[in-house]
């Protein structure tokens, strides 16, 4: 909404506030965080709000929080698992990335079902992914939810244990195949939410919307 | 290093060194649950969410500029944001007023006497000061709390236009205060 008041340098300053502020709705939020990856100007109207009024942050008390490290690391830092000779070389480099975003199809979903290898899913989400592995395909395929939002995707990664996540491709349709070897159990598949066109380092940049464990 | 311990924590957890992520969380947890249970109002959604805070802190600690900003400020930024995108998603006008209203004459006071007695916000308070009551009221209330302007439109009783049009007037003059 603007005001006829405002010039447009003061409805940027102002944008900036309702969303540090918090006053925006849902839909008013992501329209703002699309314009944040790419409006380097705003970002900065942004972290000035943000640190202007981070004095007001003396107004939240200290609670004590349980010791959830261990569940953090473990989504982040899969346990060791013994890896299948043909998964070893995977997350070796670039190369193995590369050979693998060759092998990466879109295909529609398979009419016999595959057995489901790992369920993608997050309490707080109604979205999940199944990963199922058949013929040699790994198909991952939404079963519940929503697309991302306009301006965005869905990315799938796997984690090899105390490896960095490699990307399998974008889940831009309903349902995503590589043709891939088997990955072993252990192995940790997961879905983060990036800008369009997929993350823009080669590392998941937006927040782990689903992660699942692959279970042989 | 720096002076400002959770900035050099946030520099090194961008190295990928795990030890210092440990620290970060022995550091920043309980003011953190702190921010995200006050919005949430539900210790076992704020404890999802803390867990989500600190794997968004990991994944974009390389993001952090100590130059920008303090790294508490940085963190709880993450935390406000995602704690606020998860009340607007569980429902844009299921907010109960009551609750809200509880949620803002609760700590609001407290507030500020801490920010009196810290001394350095004497800025921002004289600013707020120059605001009408019930409009600083408000906007304490969205910021502390994540009240939206369909919540602050209901307590106050006046159309969701009517206190948008404020609050906005309002930003832009908590601004230019700032910036006297």
């Amino acid at each position: 909404m603007t005001d006829a008041a405002f010039t447009p340098s003061e409805e940027d300053l102002v944008l900036a506030g309702e969303y540090v502020t918090g006053l925006l709705s849902l839909a008013e939020r992501a329209a703002v965080e699309a314009r944040l990856r790419r409006d380097p100007a705003f970002v900065a109207l942004v972290a000035d709000w943000e640190n202007r009024l981070a004095d007001l942050n003396d107004g939240y008390a200290e609670a004590p929080a349980p010791n959830l490290l261990p569940a953090i690391e473990a989504r982040l830092f899969p346990v060791a698992a013994k890896p299948r000779r043909n998964w070893l070389g995977w997350l070796g480099g670039a190369a193995a990335a590369a050979s693998l975003a060759v092998a990466v199809l879109v295909m529609l979903p398979p009419v016999t079902p595959a057995p489901v290898i790992a369920t993608l899913a997050s309490a707080d989400a109604p979205l999940r992914y199944d990963a199922a592995y058949a013929d040699g395909a790994l198909i991952v395929t939404r079963v519940a939810g929503t697309p991302a939002p306009a301006g965005q995707v869905h990315e799938l990664w796997i984690i090899a244990p105390d490896s960095a996540p490699v990307s399998l491709g974008l889940l831009a349709e309903a349902s995503l195949t590589i043709t891939a070897a088997k990955p072993p159990a252990g192995w940790v598949l997961a879905v983060s939410l990036e800008p369009a066109g997929g993350s823009p380092t080669g590392a998941p940049t937006g927040p782990v919307l689903l992660t699942g464990e692959i279970r042989l | 290093m720096t002076d400002d311990p959770i900035a050099d924590l946030l520099n090194r957890t961008a190295a990928q060194d795990r030890a210092a992520f440990r620290s970060l969380y022995t550091a920043a947890s309980a003011k953190l649950m702190g921010v995200l249970l006050r919005i949430l109002q539900n210790r076992s959604e704020a404890e999802d969410a803390l867990q989500e805070v600190f794997t968004r802190v990991w994944l974009r600690a390389g993001r952090y500029d100590a130059s920008k900003g303090r790294g508490m400020t940085w963190l709880i930024a993450i935390a406000r944001n995602l704690a606020i995108d998860r009340i607007r998603a569980r429902g844009e006008a299921t907010s109960d007023d009551e609750d809200a209203m509880h949620a803002v004459a609760d700590t609001t006071p407290r507030a500020e006497t801490r920010l009196i007695a810290a001394g350095e916000a004497r800025r921002i308070n004289e600013c707020f000061d120059t605001l009408e009551p019930d409009r600083a009221e408000a906007l304490r209330g969205a910021y502390l709390a994540g009240l939206s302007y369909i919540d602050l439109a209901a307590r106050h009783a006046v159309p969701i236009n009517t206190m948008r049009t404020w609050l906005r007037r309002s930003l832009l003059r908590l601004k230019e205060c700032m910036e006297a």
